[in-house]
């Protein structure tokens, strides 16, 4: 007789469910794999033109992390990765006993924050800015004045910079002379390195950085424009009515963006223009890792910063995408 | 009177003339239809009475008052869009307001209204849902809405069903004429869709090429047509055209010669072109007729009746029948019957309408 809670195979009705379902599994990703091989045979130019990225990929963003053990390694050069010995998570300790280092952290974040609130609106303003502009041989050569700066490498940029703000010569400071004052130092000022530093990244990327914000306001929708001038709305209004809730989507990709690189403050930009006087509000995570690692030797101390700043920034992006696509139904994945 | 009146109105974009001195005028809670094939320049006056568009030459009164340099705020006219233009990220309820909050209205006024309206429009289950939540007709309906809370003089409809699916076209078609007769508003609306301008209009404006072809009710223009574009692009399937000419009593077409009311013989000899509505043919002679011999290519039925496709020398043309509930017996027709007072007569050069009298 056979029992009422076996099958004929005899499996009790659970593992016969299970069984049925882990086959259905397989033969659903056995399907997947011919239907993959089957793409593959018939669109393989596509994926011939796809493998450099792929190959680019695995070397400079995977391969590379294999030498992320070093974190957790008294890592030596003779030795190599592979025979340096483990010492678990001595590096996080001393990193975090670190006052430099604790600086570093708060200057990134400082520096980060401020770059989000002036840096990221700006491009932004710019955008709605150069949509109001109707003369078109004027908004062209305003958009090409504004881009430009994002074309010249950051040691120009830096030049400039010190240049402009040099006590002797620059020009803030024949303009500060002639107010009649005395002359200011800059960038040797702490106080002053982070407005100057937010400000240059400005100048520099507002404008590039407008270029995403007006595709998205040339993909709005005409008539709601022509709609609200029917229904008496004047220009400002459709500014805030129409212009800015439409491209909020756009707004908050780029915010999420945005926020997964706060902890990559633009390592070029600081080195050029910090030095010893200010490395109180200039020196972030990544100088600070180029002087312990690079300038001193200490690989394994350098790789535990840059990994922390790594899980930090993923955290942070992984929030800010959630936290989107929870209120306003927009995210990155 | 809140009539609309267009006197030489031109439109055009540099040398580039689009809108060829329009006169036109709307009376007061009529409903006018300008209809006419694409770039025809039916959107393009539509879109000057709204002062969306520059008026290059010619007067605009609306309600009395020249309008050509009014913005289109200070016109009072609400346009409902093609594409609904509802914006995406304001609900049903903010959508219909925001005319009213642009105009400062009183909060509990702008509720009221809106009621009021969505009531009308069925609409108020919808209040709360943003334009990606509702079906076609529904953001068809919130777009009429929203014209309707201003209250304005007059509505402007840009071809506002032509998203629709043919079932919700028909649906919203019956709302919008319901609409007008409860509201009484002076519509001037858009469309390139013949039917809709038939079943909607209090008189249609037929337009081609920047200028008007023909003004009159519906059945005017049907029965009457001006010429031989207002002849085939009103009716459906469109008049049939053939070239032809004149006799002592009809007309000669190919081999056939068909009779035709009228002083036809005065003019005998002369070449037009010959008009017959593809549902003024019969299958077999009723009353003063002449049989037009037709060589048979397809059978298309719909239902009560069926289309005829079927040559005549080298003309194309399509007869309806009755089917009667069987369409066999249209297998074997070989001519059809045409009442000598349904023919219509064009000249066979500028296309217009011959008119020989009884």
């Amino acid at each position: 007789m056979v029992d009422e809670n076996t099958n004929t195979a005899g499996q009790p009705p659970e593992k016969a469910a299970i069984a049925v379902h882990e086959a259905a599994r397989h033969h659903i990703d056995d399907g997947r794999l011919i239907r993959l091989f089957d793409h593959f045979k018939r669109e393989w130019q596509i994926y011939v033109m796809l493998l450099p990225t792929i190959i680019w990929f695995l070397v400079f963003l995977y391969k590379p992390m294999y030498g992320l053990q070093i974190a957790f390694k008294d890592y030596s050069i003779f030795r190599g990765v592979a025979n340096s010995p483990w010492v678990g998570i001595e590096h996080f300790h001393t990193l975090f006993a670190n006052d430099q280092f604790i600086r570093a952290v708060k200057n990134t974040v400082t520096i980060s924050f401020y770059n989000l609130l002036f840096g990221f609106p700006a491009p932004i303003i710019l955008a709605l800015m150069f949509n109001e502009i109707l003369h078109a041989t004027y908004k062209r050569t305003a958009q090409t004045i504004v881009y430009l700066p994002h074309f010249i490498s950051s040691v120009i940029i830096a030049g400039i910079v010190i240049t402009a703000f040099s006590p002797t010569a620059g020009i803030i400071n024949t303009f500060i002379g002639w107010l009649g004052f005395e002359p200011v130092y800059f960038l040797t000022q702490p106080q002053w390195f982070r407005p100057i530093f937010v400000g240059t990244g400005i100048w520099q990327e507002a404008g590039f950085g407008s270029i995403v914000f007006l595709a998205a306001i040339a993909g709005v929708n005409p008539s709601l424009y022509e709609s609200a001038v029917v229904d008496g709305a004047n220009r400002w209004q459709m500014m805030w009515k129409i212009t800015i809730p439409s491209i909020l989507p756009t707004i908050l990709i780029m915010l999420i963006i945005r926020i997964g690189n706060v902890m990559e403050v633009s390592f070029e930009l600081v080195i050029l223009l910090y030095q010893p006087a200010t490395y109180e509000t200039a020196d972030v995570v990544n100088t600070w890792i180029y002087r312990q690692g690079l300038q001193s030797g200490q690989y394994d101390l350098a790789a535990a910063a840059g990994l922390f700043n790594a899980v930090v920034a993923f955290v942070l992006v992984m929030t800010a995408n959630t936290l989107s696509r929870r209120f306003s139904r927009t995210s990155l994945w | 009177m809140s009539g609309v009146n267009l006197e030489g109105i031109v439109k055009a974009y540099g040398a580039l003339q689009v809108v060829h001195g329009i006169d036109l005028t709307v009376a007061e809670k009529e409903f006018v239809v300008l209809v006419g094939p694409s770039g025809c320049g039916k959107s393009t006056t539509l879109r000057m009475i709204a002062g969306l568009e520059e008026i290059t030459a010619g007067d605009l009164t609306i309600d009395g008052r020249r309008m050509n340099r009014i913005a289109p705020k200070d016109r009072d006219v609400a346009m409902v869009f093609q594409n609904y233009a509802l914006y995406p990220h304001l609900n049903v309820a903010d959508n219909m307001a925001f005319g009213l909050r642009i105009r400062r209205m009183p909060k509990a006024e702008i509720k009221t209204t809106i009621d009021d309206v969505a009531e009308i429009l069925g609409l108020t289950p919808y209040l709360d849902r943003r334009p990606a939540d509702l079906s076609g007709g529904q953001r068809q309906r919130v777009a009429m809405g929203r014209a309707i809370v201003r209250h304005p003089k007059v509505f402007l409809f840009d071809e506002p069903l032509s998203n629709l699916d043919a079932k919700l076209r028909t649906q919203m078609r019956a709302e919008i004429k319901r609409l007008h007769n409860r509201l009484g508003v002076t519509s001037v609306y858009v469309t390139h869709d013949q039917v809709e301008a038939m079943t909607l209009a209090d008189r249609i404006v037929v337009m081609n090429d920047g200028r008007i072809e023909q003004i009159g009710t519906p059945m005017e223009l049907f029965n009457d047509p001006a010429n031989t574009f207002v002849a085939g692009f009103l009716g459906s399937p469109p008049m049939n055209q053939m070239k032809g000419t004149l006799t002592a009593s009809g007309a000669k077409i190919g081999d056939a010669e068909i009779k035709i009311d009228g002083r036809v013989g005065d003019h005998a000899g002369r070449d037009v072109i010959v008009g017959i509505r593809p549902e003024h043919v019969t299958l077999s002679a009723e009353g003063p007729s002449s049989a037009l011999p037709i060589s048979l290519d397809l059978v298309e039925p719909l239902g009560s009746e069926a289309l005829l496709h079927a040559t005549h020398g080298d003309d194309s043309l399509v007869f309806k029948a009755a089917t009667n509930g069987d369409i066999d017996h249209l297998s074997g027709v070989d001519a059809v019957h045409v009442p000598s007072h349904l023919v219509k007569l064009f000249d066979a050069e500028t296309g217009h309408a011959l008119n020989f009298g009884v």
